[in-house]
C-alpha cells in the first residue's frame, strides 16, 4: 500500500511541475492547492527564478548538465531505462519515482519487489532528497500561492517517504563528490561563481535575491544574467555585498538545520556548506573593507 | 490533509475518469508525450490563439486525424479544425499513429500551406490552343469525365487496352488504383519506381522474394546505412526516430555517403567512398566474416540455397555444407580490405574497424539501402544484394534488431472487390529487352513512343511530373506535345507542374487532408494501417451532416481520387456490359455506385484483425474508429515468418523436390493481408509451393523459387546473367576506369530534407527554408578551375549542360560533385505564380533544346498576404533535363550518376541555363539499350519474364509467352 501511495501522489505532483494545461486545474483542486497556476506563474518560477533541474543544484558549475546530470542519467541506465532528454528535470524524476513505485506494487515476486524497492529508495535518497528539500524551501519563499502549496505538499510527501525508508549509511554521491568546505578563498573569480552554485555555497541565489540585495544595500541592479548582475553589485560595493551574502548564508544554515530531524546527514551537509560560505564571505568582506577603507598614505591627488 | 489522504483523492478521481475510457492526465511529458492532447478531448480542444497575443483568446478545435501525403512515410497528422469557422488552422502529429508516434518533419505541418496555397488548381481545366501554350478553360467534372471515359471505353471495346496508361509517382495508397486498372482490364500501370528504387528492390527480391527491406532499427546493435535516413531516407521520420533510439541505447551507426549528409554527421563511422564502390567495401566485410569464420554457420546452413548453388555450379562436388564453405571462401577471397580501400579511396584501417563492428552485431545488424548508391550506378542493384549478404551471413534476417523483408511488417487489407489481373501485356512498360526489370521502364517511354513501339490514347499522370523528375525531360516534352503519340494527357494534380502544362485536362486532386487512402509501411518490426481521410468531411459527419461526395467539403471543385476513379469507371461501363462496372458497385445497394464509406467499412470490418474488437471497446464501428484515430496497430514484435512450421492441415499430397522445396495440393489458406511479395510457381502437377524442408521440418521459408534465401539466383543464371548470379561487385558506368581525365562524377540523387519531389513547389514555408541547389565542389577541385562559392559553373553531361552556382565545401570528396535534384522548378507563364518556381522560356531548334530563366521567385499579390513577402529569388536549377537515360541492363533502374565536366561558366552563361541536344540523347539511349539481354534471346522457357517475380499488375501465364516462341523448359522451377 505504501508504494501505491507514492505512485498516485508523486505522479500528480510531477504533472504539476509541467507547464499548466487544462488538467492542471483538476489536479490543483484535488491536491488542495487552490487556484491552478497560470502559464506566466509557471514561466516566472521555473524559467526565470528556480530552474527545475537537479544538475543546477548539484553540479559545481551551478548550471544545467555536466557530471551531475550524467550521474542522474546513469541511474536511469542502471535500471535499464533509456534516459529521456532531460533526465534530471523535477517532473521526470517524480514521474520516475511514481513509475518505480507502481512497478514495485505490481511485482510478481518478492525478489523483484525487493529489487524495485531498492531502486526506488536509491532514487529517493540519491537524486531527490539530495537537493529537492533545499529547492522546495526556496520555492516556498519565493513562489506564488499555487506553487508554494505544491512545494509544501511535495515536501511533506518527501518527508513521509524518507521516514518510511531506511536511512542510508552514506551521503548521496552528489554531495560526496563535491565536498563541503570546497570554497577557496584565494580564487576570487571562482568564489563569485561558487555563490551561484548551490552545491558549493549551500544556498540558492536567484535573480529575485540579487534584486533584494540591491535594494537592501542601496546599490544599482544591472539588468542581465545573475553572474553579470552580481559582478556589477560587487564592483559597486564589495564589502556590503559580502556582508549581505554572509547574512544570507547564515540564514540558510538555519533553514537547512530545520530539516535535520528527518534528513540528519543531508541537512547537516548542506548546513556545513552554507556555514563555509558564510565564513568565507565574512572574511572576504573584511578584506574588501580593508582595501576600501581610507588609506593612511596620502593620495597624490591631494594638494 | 495527509499525503495519504491526498493520494486517495487522486486515485479515486483517476479511477473515475479512466472508467469512462478517458485519460486522467497524460503523465509528465518528458516521459509520456503529455504535450499531445488526450484523445478523448479531440472533439473539443481549447487552445489560446497565438495571433491574439497578448490577449488570452481561447479557440475551440476538433482534432481530426489523417495521414501526411508529402512523402511515402505516411506519418500521422492531426488537423486542428476551428469549430467556429470549420477551417483547418494547423497540423500536428498524431500520437495514436504507431509508425510516426506523434512526430513529424517539416513537411507535415507545411501541409497547411499547400491546402491554402492561393495558386492551387481548384477547378477542372481543359486545354484550348496548342499543348504547352498555357491556354485553359474551366470545364465541369461531368464534361471531363464523360470525355475521358468515352475514350477509354472505346479503347477497351476495340481491344486497344495498351493505349490506356496511368503513370504514378508516389502512390500513397496500397493498390487501390492498380485494382481500378485491373477492373478495366488494362496493363497500364506505369510507376516512377525505375527512377527511384528498382535497383535496391532487385537486390532484395533476388535474395528473399520480397522487394523491400524493413530494418528493426530501434533494437539493432549495429546499423549500416547506405542512405541519408536521418534527414530524407525512405520512411525517414519513423526510421530516424528509431535510429536515434538505437544510438541512445548504445548502438553503433555506420553511414556510407560520398556527401557529408546530416545523417553522416551522426555516424560513429562515416565512410565517403568513391561513388559506385560501395559493393566492393561490403564484400570486403563479407569476406572478412567468411575467412575468419565469424559468420552464423547454422543460419547459413539452414537458410541459404547452397545446395542449389553446388548442384548448378559445382556438380562434381559432394553437396555437403563443408564443401560449400570451402567454395565460399574462394568466391570472395579477392575482396580484401586492400582492394576495397583502393577501389573506394577510403582508409583500410577504418574498413577493418567497421568489419569488426559488423561481426559483433550478431543477429542485431540492421542494414538499409534504398536509393543513394543503389540508384546511382549501373549494377547498383548489387549494393542491396551485397548489403543483405551481411544480414544473411550473420543471421540478422527478420530478427529483433535485424532486417526483415518488408511484406512481413506490412498489412494491406483485402478490399471489397478484387478484380482479376489484366489478360494483356503492355510492352511499352515491360519491354522484351528487360525481362528482369523490377518495375516498368517508365523513363524510356518517350523513346519507345518515338520508335513506333506503340501509341497512347489516354495517358494519366498522377502525383507525377516526368518532365521535371525523369532524366531527359525534353524528350518527354517532345512526346507530350505530339498528339499523334499521346492522344489525351490527363494530369491529376493539386498544383501546377512542368508536365501538367502539356496536358489536355488538368484535374484538381486533393492534398493529404482532402482525400481517402489506406497505407501501411514497414517502419518497425510490426504491422499497422494508417487511414488518410478528408478531415473536413469527417468533421461534418461528426456534426451530423453526412457527406456523400468529398467535393462538397474540399476547396473549389477539388476532388479525391477514390471517388474520381469510381465515377470514371462507372462511366466507362455504365450498363455493366463490359464487365467493368461490377468492381465499383455497391454490395449493400446493388446497381448503385460504391461509396468510400462502404469501401473502407468493408476492409476495416472484414480484413483487419483486431480492429473490430478495439472499436467495439469504444462503442464504435471499425470505420468510426479509424475516422477517429487514423491508425491501428495490428501486431508488433513480429517473429521470423520463415521459421514458422507449415501446419499439417496444409500438407495434402505433398511433393518435395530434390532441393527440399515442398509443394502441396491444399489450397492456399485465406488471408486478409494482401501485402505484395513474389509468387514462386508450383510444380508441374499443379501443386502450389507451401514451404521448404529444413532439417526434416517443413517450414514456411521465403517466397523464392527455392524457398530459401537465394545466395545463388537461378533466375539470373538462367535468364542470361550467370556472371551475376551471386552477390558480387559490378563496376559502375562512372567507375574511374571509364572516365576521361577531365571528367568527375556528379551525384544528383540526394534530397533537401524539407522538400518533396514535385508537390512542394508551392509550399511557402518549405520554400522559405530551402530554395537552392548549389553544386557541391571540393576546395581542391574548386581551386583547379578557379571558382569560389557563389560563382557560376557550367556542368557538361553527355547530352548538354546546365549552369549552377558553386558551393565550395569539404563535405564532398575530390573528383566528385553533387547537386540535389529537389530544386529547379519552372513554369512557362508568369500567371502561374508561386514561391518555388522560376519563369522560364523554352527554345527548340532541330534537336537542340534550351531552357532559360526569365524571372526567379518573387513577391506577388494574392489572397495570401505572405505571397507579397517572398524575399528569395533563387529556386535552383533543373539539372535532370541534361541527363540522358541510363537503364540498368538487369534491373531497369535509371542509373543517375553522371560523368561530367565542370568549368567556370562561359561569358554568355546565365544562372539556370539548360541546354540539351536530343540527338545525343537518342544515341546514349541506344548505347544503353544495347547492353540489355533480351528475353527473346535469353529466356529459358519462351516467356517474357520469370513468372515468379513481382509485378504490380500480373497478367496470366499465357500473356507471358513470347509471341511465336514455344515453351522450351518446364514452367516450374524444380
Amino acid at each position: 500500500m505504501a508504494f501505491y501511495v507514492a505512485m498516485e501522489l508523486f505522479r500528480a505532483l510531477a504533472v504539476l511541475a509541467e507547464p499548466p494545461t487544462p488538467e492542471t486545474k483538476r489536479l490543483a483542486e484535488l491536491l488542495g492547492i487552490g487556484c491552478p497556476p497560470t502559464g506566466d506563474e509557471y514561466a516566472e518560477l521555473f524559467l526565470f527564478q528556480l530552474y527545475p533541474y537537479a544538475s543546477v543544484y548539484l553540479g559545481p558549475e551551478g548550471m544545467l548538465g555536466g557530471e551531475a546530470r550524467d550521474r542522474v542519467a546513469g541511474f536511469w541506465r542502471a535500471i535499464e531505462v533509456d534516459p529521456p532528454t532531460e533526465p534530471d528535470h523535477v517532473a521526470v524524476l517524480l514521474g520516475l519515482y511514481a513509475h518505480l513505485a507502481g512497478l514495485e506494487d505490481q511485482a510478481s515476486s518478492d525478489r523483484e519487489k525487493a529489487a524495485l524497492g531498492s531502486a526506488r529508495s536509491a532514487l529517493l535518497w540519491e537524486h531527490l532528497l539530495s537537493w529537492l528539500p533545499v529547492y522546495l524551501d526556496k520555492i516556498i519563499e519565493l513562489a506564488p500561492e499555487p506553487y508554494r502549496r505544491w512545494s509544501e505538499v511535495l515536501m511533506a510527501a518527501l518527508e513521509e517517504e524518507a521516514q518510511r525508508t531506511v536511512l542510508p549509511q552514506t551521503l548521496p554521491l552528489h554531495l560526496r563528490v563535491i565536498e563541503s568546505g570546497n570554497l577557496q578563498k584565494d580564487t576570487g573569480d571562482d568564489v563569485l561563481q561558487a555563490v551561484l552554485a548551490p552545491i558549493r555555497c549551500g544556498m540558492i541565489v536567484t535573480r529575485a535575491d540579487l534584486a533584494r540585495a540591491a535594494r537592501l544595500t542601496g546599490l544599482g541592479l544591472r539588468a542581465g544574467e545573475r553572474r553579470f548582475a552580481l559582478d556589477a553589485l560587487l564592483a559597486q560595493d564589495a564589502p556590503a555585498m559580502c556582508r549581505w551574502f554572509q547574512d544570507e548564508a547564515q540564514t540558510w544554515v538555519q533553514r537547512h538545520l530545520s530539516r535535520a530531524a528527518w534528513l540528519p546527514a543531508i541537512a547537516g551537509d548542506w548546513a556545513a556548506r552554507a556555514q563555509g560560505a558564510a565564513d568565507l564571505l565574512g572574511g572576504m568582506g573584511q578584506d574588501a573593507a580593508g582595501v576600501q577603507a581610507p588609506s593612511a598614505v596620502p593620495s597624490r591627488m591631494e594638494p | 490533509m495527509t499525503s495519504h489522504d491526498l493520494n486517495e483523492r487522486v486515485r479515486a478521481a483517476r479511477e473515475e475518469v479512466e472508467s469512462r475510457g478517458e485519460t486522467f492526465y497524460p503523465g509528465p511529458s518528458r516521459i509520456h508525450l503529455a504535450s499531445f492532447p488526450p484523445k478523448e478531448r479531440w472533439d473539443d480542444w481549447i487552445e489560446l490563439d497565438s495571433t491574439a497575443w497578448p490577449e488570452r483568446k481561447e479557440r475551440r478545435f476538433t482534432l481530426v486525424p489523417t495521414t501526411c501525403f508529402n512523402c511515402e512515410s505516411a506519418c500521422g497528422l492531426l488537423a486542428y479544425i476551428d469549430r467556429d469557422t470549420l477551417q483547418i488552422r494547423k497540423f500536428e502529429g498524431n500520437p495514436e499513429h504507431p509508425g510516426s508516434r506523434g512526430r513529424n518533419c517539416a513537411k507535415g505541418p507545411a501541409t497547411l500551406t499547400q491546402i491554402t496555397d492561393p495558386d492551387r488548381i481548384l477547378h477542372p481545366l481543359k486545354r484550348v490552343g496548342e499543348r504547352g501554350e498555357g491556354k485553359w478553360q474551366q470545364v465541369t467534372w461531368d464534361e471531363a469525365l464523360d470525355d475521358i471515359a468515352g475514350r477509354i471505353r472505346l479503347a477497351v471495346q476495340e481491344q486497344r487496352h495498351n493505349e490506356v496508361m496511368y503513370h504514378v509517382g508516389r502512390p500513397g495508397e496500397d493498390g487501390y488504383t492498380e485494382r481500378i486498372l485491373a477492373a478495366w482490364g488494362v496493363d497500364g500501370h506505369n510507376s516512377h519506381t525505375n527512377v527511384c528504387s528498382s535497383n535496391a528492390r532487385a537486390g532484395y527480391q533476388f535474395w528473399t522474394g520480397i522487394d523491400r527491406p524493413s530494418p528493426d532499427f530501434a533494437n539493432a546493435k549495429v546499423l549500416l546505412l547506405i542512405s541519408a535516413h536521418l534527414e530524407t531516407g525512405h520512411y525517414f521520420n519513423p526510421h530516424a526516430q528509431r535510429i536515434m533510439e538505437a544510438k541512445q541505447d548504445g548502438a553503433k551507426l555506420i553511414v556510407f555517403d560520398t556527401r557529408l549528409s546530416n545523417t553522416a554527421t551522426h555516424a560513429d563511422h562515416w565512410v565517403a567512398p568513391y561513388p559506385g564502390s560501395e559493393a566492393a567495401i561490403i564484400l570486403a566485410f563479407a569476406n572478412d566474416l567468411i575467412q575468419r569464420g565469424r559468420y552464423n554457420r547454422e543460419f547459413v546452413r539452414r537458410w541459404w540455397n547452397w545446395q542449389e548453388y553446388l548442384a548448378a555450379e559445382h556438380p562434381d562436388l559432394e553437396a555437403t555444407f563443408e564443401n560449400f564453405e570451402k567454395v565460399l571462401k574462394e568466391i570472395y577471397a579477392e575482396y580484401t580490405f586492400e582492394f576495397a580501400a583502393a577501389e573506394s579511396g577510403t582508409d583500410e584501417a577504418v574498413l577493418r574497424d567497421i568489419a569488426d563492428m559488423v561481426a559483433t552485431a550478431g543477429t542485431r545488424l540492421a542494414t538499409h539501402n534504398w536509393r543513394s548508391a543503389g540508384a546511382g550506378n549501373e549494377g547498383g542493384w548489387q549494393v542491396a544484394r551485397t548489403l543483405f549478404l551481411l544480414n544473411a551471413l550473420t543471421g540478422a534476417v527478420a530478427t529483433e534488431g535485424g532486417t526483415s523483408p518488408n511484406a512481413w511488417n506490412k498489412f494491406v487489407p483485402k478490399p471489397i472487390h478484387t478484380p482479376p489481373h489484366p489478360k494483356v501485356w503492355n510492352s511499352l512498360t515491360w519491354p522484351m529487352e528487360y525481362p528482369l526489370a523490377m518495375n516498368e521502364l517508365s523513363f524510356l517511354l518517350p523513346h519507345f513512343l518515338k520508335e513506333g513501339r506503340g501509341t497512347l490514347d489516354v495517358y494519366f499522370t498522377r502525383v507525377y511530373n516526368p518532365v521535371w523528375t525523369n532524366p531527359d525531360g525534353f524528350s518527354w516534352i517532345e512526346v507530350l506535345s505530339d498528339e499523334s503519340l499521346i492522344g489525351l494527357h490527363v494530369a491529376l494534380t493539386p498544383t501546377w507542374n512542368e508536365s501538367a502544362y502539356f496536358a489536355d485536362y488538368v484535374l484538381p486532386m486533393g492534398h493529404g487532408p482532402e482525400r481517402h487512402d489506406l497505407t501501411s509501411y514497414e517502419t518497425y518490426n510490426g504491422q499497422w494501417i494508417g487511414f488518410r481521410q478528408p478531415v473536413l468531411r469527417a468533421m461534418r459527419e461528426r456534426l451530423g451532416q453526412p457527406v456523400s461526395d468529398t467535393r462538397e467539403v474540399n476547396p473549389g471543385e477539388v476532388w479525391e481520387e477514390n471517388e474520381f476513379w469510381i465515377d470514371l469507371t462507372w462511366r466507362i461501363d455504365p450498363d455493366g456490359e463490359l464487365g467493368i462496372r461490377q468492381y465499383v458497385e455497391s454490395r449493400n445497394e446493388p446497381g448503385t455506385k460504391l461509396g468510400v464509406d462502404e469501401y473502407y467499412a468493408y476492409a476495416f470490418e472484414n480484413s483487419v484483425p483486431g480492429l473490430t474488437g478495439a472499436a467495439a471497446d469504444e462503442k464504435l464501428t471499425p470505420l468510426e474508429y479509424m475516422r477517429r484515430y487514423g491508425a491501428f496497430e495490428i501486431q508488433s514484435d513480429m517473429d521470423p515468418v520463415y521459421e514458422r512450421a507449415v501446419p499439417e492441415a496444409e500438407l495434402e499430397d505433398v511433393h518435395e523436390n530434390s532441393l527440399g522445396r515442398v509443394f502441396t495440393r491444399t489450397p492456399k489458406p485465406a488471408t486478409t493481408n494482401i501485402a505484395p511479395h513474389a509468387g514462386p510457381e508450383g510444380d508441374d502437377e499443379g501443386r502450389r509451393p507451401a514451404g521448404v524442408n529444413v532439417d526434416g521440418k517443413i517450414l514456411r521459408g521465403f517466397p523464392t523459387p527455392s524457398g530459401k534465401l537465394e545466395f545463388y539466383s537461378s533466375t539470373l543464371a538462367e535468364w542470361g546473367w550467370p556472371e551475376y548470379a551471386l552477390p558480387t561487385y559490378i563496376k559502375s558506368h562512372i567507375h574511374r576506369e571509364r572516365l576521361d581525365r577531365d571528367q568527375v562524377v556528379l551525384i544528383s540523387t540526394f534530397r533537401l530534407p524539407v522538400h518533396i519531389h514535385t508537390r512542394s513547389a508551392n509550399a511557402k514555408w518549405l520554400n522559405e527554408i530551402a530554395h537552392s541547389n548549389p553544386l557541391w565542389v571540393n576546395p581542391v577541385d574548386a581551386a583547379g578551375i578557379g571558382v569560389r562559392t557563389g560563382d557560376l559553373v557550367r556542368v557538361e553531361t553527355e547530352i548538354g549542360h546546365f549552369v549552377v552556382k558553386a558551393w565550395v565545401t569539404e563535405g564532398i570528396r575530390p573528383a566528385v560533385v553533387a547537386c540535389s535534384h529537389h530544386m529547379g522548378r519552372w513554369k512557362l507563364h508568369d500567371s502561374q505564380q508561386g514561391s518555388g518556381t522560376a519563369t522560364a522560356n523554352l527554345e527548340h531548334h532541330g534537336s537542340n533544346w534550351r531552357l532559360g530563366r526569365t524571372n526567379g521567385a518573387g513577391p506577388y499579390k494574392s489572397d495570401d498576404p505572405d505571397s507579397s513577402r517572398i524575399w528569395w529569388t533563387d529556386v535552383g536549377v533543373h539539372q535532370n533535363l541534361t541527363f540522358p537515360v541510363h537503364p540498368d541492363p538487369i534491373s531497369g533502374q535509371h542509373c543517375w550518376h553522371q560523368a561530367v565536366r565542370v568549368s567556370k561558366a562561359h561569358p554568355d552563361d546565365r544562372y539556370g541555363d539548360v541546354s540539351v541536344d536530343e540527338a545525343k540523347s537518342r544515341s546514349v539511349y541506344a548505347d544503353w539499350l544495347a547492353k540489355a539481354r533480351s528475353a527473346d534471346q535469353h529466356s529459358p522457357d519462351g516467356t517474357r519474364r520469370p513468372f515468379w517475380l513481382m509485378r504490380p499488375l500480373k497478367p496470366p501465364k499465357e500473356a507471358f509467352r513470347i509471341p511465336g516462341k514455344n515453351a522450351t523448359n518446364s514452367d516450374c522451377h524444380e
